[in-house]
This record gives C-alpha cells, sequence and structure tokens, in this order.
C-alpha cells in the first residue's frame, strides 16, 4: 500500500490526468522461507533485495479507479517478464495466455506446438501472459488487488 | 534494485513480449539483469474506451554463486603397484548465473573410508592436475593442459578436471587411495590469470549485484562456503604370483624309462610351475630363472619348454621352447599370465 500512497502523491499534482483515471502500481515481492530453532517454518514476503535465480516471486497488482464516475470491462493484463516462470494465479479468475497474449484460456484449455507439427498440453512454465477481466463495474474510488506468482529463471 | 512507474502511456504497451520460451538453464537468469513486470489496464468509462493505464517495476538479479565437484564416473580407479599417471576424473560444474574461475587443489585423503568403500592406506604421489582440453572423457598426456586453476568458466559450463598421479611400489590388492579434488570461486576478472577468491556480498542488499554463495553441503561439503570437493579413490588390483618347483625322473642308463633310479647318467625334468591368484591381476612378462643343482647338466636336447599348462597338480608336457640357457642358470619368460591360471617352464638335467 506504501507504493499507491507514493502513486497518489505522484498523481495529486495532475489533476487533469487524474480525471477519468485509474492508478494502478506492480509490486514485487520475494517469498523467503525460513525456519526458526524449533523448526517451525514461516514465509514471508520481501522487498526483492537478494533476488538469485530460483527465488520465488510474487506478483502484487493494485488498481483504484480514481474517476467520478463507474469503470468498466476492466482489463488488467501482465506479460510474465522474460526472466520469469510463470507458477500461478493467487487472485481468483485469470486467464491465460502460452502464445504472446493471441489466445487465451485456462491453463488446462491451452496446447504448445512442438517443433514437429504436434502440439502439448501447456504447462505453468509455458505462460506468456496472464489477465484478469473484472466483470463488475468498478465504482469511483473502488480499488482492488491481484496476485499471481513466478519464479527467477 | 530499483523501481519505476510509468503512468498514462499509450495503450501499445499491450503489445509485448511474444512468445517467451523457457531456457533450461541451471545457473538461470544471468546476474545484473534486470527483470522488470509491466502490467496494463484496459477499461472504460460510460461506455467509451480509454486510454490504457500502465505500470511497471523492476529489480536487479543477483549473483548467485554455485560451484559444483563431482567425481566423473562411480567406480575406483584400478591400479598397479608403480603404476605412474594413474587418472581419475572430476567433472567441475558452474551452476552459478555468472562466469567464474576455479581455483583446483587435489590433496590425499587421510585414512578413513575412502569414496567406493575401501579404508584409505595408502597415498599416491606426484599430483597433478589436467584439464581435459579435447573434451574426450580420456586423459591424453601431450594433450590435456596441466592446469591449477579454470579460467572463465561460464555459468552452466562444465569442464572435466584429471587428477594424475603416481602409485608407490609394494602395495597389495585391495589397498586403496583417496583424493580429494576442492573448487574454490574465484573471480573471472581477466582471462589468462585467476581472479580472487569471491566473497559474499555482506550485509544488507546493495543496489548493484550482490553475491549469494548457494553451493551445497552435499557429502561432507559445507554449504554456502563456495568451495565445493568431492572424493575418489585409487584401488590396487596387483597379481599375487606364486612359484612352484616339482621334479621327476624320467629314464636312468640301466632301466630306460621303466621304473628309472636316480642314479648317475639319470635324466631329471624339472618343473616350475607360476600362478596367479584368483581375483588379482593380470601378469605380463613373468621372468623365470633358475640355477642348476650341483652336480647335473643341463639336457640342450630337450631345451627349455615354457608356458606350459598343468592338470590337476601335474605339469603336462606341452609348452614350447622358448627358454634358454646360460652359465647352469635356466631362464624363460610366460608373456601373459591371467588370474587363477598357472603356467610352467619345463627342462631336464642329466645326474652326473
Amino acid at each position: 500500500m506504501r507504493f499507491l500512497a507514493f502513486l497518489l502523491a505522484f498523481l495529486l499534482p495532475l489533476p487533469a490526468l487524474a480525471q477519468n483515471q485509474v492508478a494502478l502500481t506492480s509490486e514485487i515481492f520475494v517469498e523467503r522461507t525460513t525456519t526458526d530453532a524449533g523448526g517451525r517454518q514461516s514465509v514471508s514476503l520481501e522487498a526483492p533485495g537478494v533476488v538469485t535465480p530460483g527465488d520465488p516471486l510474487v506478483f502484487v497488482l493494485h488498481y483504484r479507479n480514481n474517476a467520478v464516475s463507474l469503470a468498466m470491462d476492466f482489463v488488467v493484463t501482465n506479460p510474465i517478464p522474460e526472466s520469469v516462470s510463470y507458477v500461478n494465479a493467487e487472485s481468483a479468475g485469470s486467464v491465460l495466455s502460452v502464445d504472446g497474449g493471441r489466445t487465451w484460456g485456462e491453463l488446462s484449455s491451452l496446447r504448445v506446438a512442438n517443433a514437429d507439427g504436434t502440439s502439448r498440453p501447456a504447462a505453468a512454465a509455458d505462460v506468456t501472459h496472464i489477465r484478469w477481466r473484472i466483470a463488475q463495474a468498478i465504482p469511483a474510488g473502488g480499488q482492488g488487488e491481484l496476485r499471481f506468482r513466478g519464479v527467477v529463471k | 534494485m530499483n523501481r519505476t512507474l510509468r503512468l498514462g502511456a499509450a495503450a501499445s504497451l499491450l503489445a509485448v513480449v511474444a512468445g517467451t520460451a523457457t531456457p533450461a538453464f541451471a545457473a538461470g537468469t544471468t546476474a545484473g539483469s534486470t527483470i522488470t513486470n509491466n502490467v496494463t489496464v484496459n477499461f472504460q468509462v460510460g461506455g467509451v474506451s480509454q486510454n490504457s493505464v500502465s505500470a511497471s517495476n523492476s529489480f536487479t538479479v543477483d549473483r548467485k554463486v554455485n560451484l559444483v565437484v563431482a567425481e566423473d564416473g562411480s567406480t575406483t580407479t584400478q591400479v598397479s603397484p608403480g603404476q605412474t599417471a594413474a587418472v581419475t576424473s572430476f567433472m567441475v560444474t558452474n551452476s552459478s548465473n555468472a562466469p567464474i574461475d576455479v581455483a583446483l587443489a587435489a590433496t590425499n585423503r587421510s585414512g578413513g573410508t575412502a569414496e567406493h568403500g575401501g579404508t584409505d592406506n595408502f597415498d599416491v604421489s606426484g599430483i597433478a592436475l589436467y584439464q581435459d582440453t579435447n573434451n574426450n572423457g580420456a586423459y591424453n598426456a601431450g594433450v590435456d593442459t596441466l592446469i591449477t586453476y579454470l579460467d572463465q568458466v561460464a555459468a552452466d559450463a562444465s569442464i572435466r578436471v584429471f587428477v594424475v598421479a603416481n602409485v608407490p611400489l609394494g602395495r597389495s590388492t585391495g589397498d586403496v587411495a583417496g583424493v580429494r579434488l576442492a573448487g574454490t570461486a574465484s573471480e573471472a576478472t581477466a582471462a589468462g590469470s585467476l581472479g580472487a577468491t569471491i566473497t559474499e556480498t555482506a550485509g544488507a542488499n546493495t543496489a548493484g549485484v550482490d553475491t549469494v554463495f548457494a553451493d551445497t553441503n552435499v557429502g561432507g561439503n559445507t554449504a554456502r562456503d563456495g568451495i565445493h570437493f568431492d572424493e575418489d579413490d585409487y584401488t590396487i588390483l596387483a597379481a599375487n604370483l606364486t612359484a612352484t618347483k616339482t621334479s621327476r625322473i624320467i629314464s636312468d642308463p640301466l632301466n630306460g624309462t621303466t621304473n628309472p633310479k636316480m642314479i648317475p647318467g639319470a635324466v631329471v625334468e624339472y618343473c616350475i610351475t607360476v600362478s596367479n591368484a584368483a581375483g588379482s591381476a593380470s601378469a605380463a612378462n613373468v621372468a623365470f630363472s633358475d640355477t642348476l643343482p650341483g652336480a647335473t647338466t643341463y639336457d640342450s636336447s630337450f631345451g627349455v619348454k615354457v608356458n606350459g599348462t598343468v592338470t590337476s597338480g601335474t605339469c603336462n608336457a606341452d609348452g614350447a621352447i622358448a627358454g634358454s640357457h646360460a652359465s647352469g642358470v635356466v631362464s624363460g619368460t610366460i608373456p601373459s599370465l591371467a588370474a587363477g591360471d598357472n603356467r610352467t617352464m619345463l627342462f631336464r638335467v642329466t645326474i652326473n
């Protein structure tokens, strides 16, 4: 939320832009699992300080309707960064693409073409884009958060 | 880490990144590369599509230093006593996401149970390290390069290193010498020279590329110290030879070959049998020599028959005339004697 606050602070001097505007931020966290002396594991989300291949990432997308009117047909699209392998979506209602955003669907419905012309079921690592289509209109001041997970390749 | 924020960008931002293949690289994203996440919102207000809104943020991938030294193969190296240039091989793999130099050190194990189960009870000498320059999996003297470190090992690259050493004489079958090859992750600062030992970034994350050790504790290693080793061993397989000498009387001048007696003029045949115990190394060029007993004369008409066989403990009248006699000494050579086999040398003398 502090980055949302930062974003709002950034927007305030620009009221003209803020008109009919949706605020959006992307945050990336690294999921750290620590084991205490008693062997209990705890998981925390940390800012991406020291990040090396194999580290699990949580992408957090905040949106807020800063406009005075309803925002409808609200679609959030996030290409998976090249050096990140998609793992899963934490927020419900997502659709995925494994072909650079041309076709979308549930992972189980997607296929990946093999070099020899055949195709195979898509795996999470094949995902190139994730998208949420928010069915309900977002009222003025309405906001939400979407999350998905990946791992540094 | 850095963080950027973009707003009110054009809708064209939507069309990005097509067909990101998943590289099957263990080392992963190169240290120092930036991972940027872009997100875009499209929406309508009052039934009219608005300009899309985008945001992005990014961070830098740090350096994960992971060095793996592993024995190449899974068996001991069988050696003979006195063998020179006995070879064991290791694979040194840079599983880091950046190139590194690797300082190498090979040492003898000091007692205890060696890699393949035997008890370490001797040391090899003259240990030298060679890089498998022609990458054929076998040590080629004069081709593979003598090294003390590996220079500029790329991320995910594996290099085979041969430990070449000499085996002392006088060891018996089953004796074991363990050797350890240890690699230390070093900076790949410049080609042609070993860089400084890599250290982990102490304290908090920095804006630049930090270094994290990721080597494991497999096989007695210390995890995350930038050093990794593995062991292999040499096991002695020696020939185990025993010789026996038998004699039988062939004839005497009075009885001929019928119940001959040991009287002057009698002919006596000697059979020297050399046996190589089962489970031993095959022996080559087994040389015999035997000094004739006093008061006997070498029978040059019979000669010296070498490489004959034995049946149920009795020497057969076979073998080829290949030995020699000089100055009262009979000698011959058996070209090869397999484990569990025995061969003979036959010669005859006349009692004076």
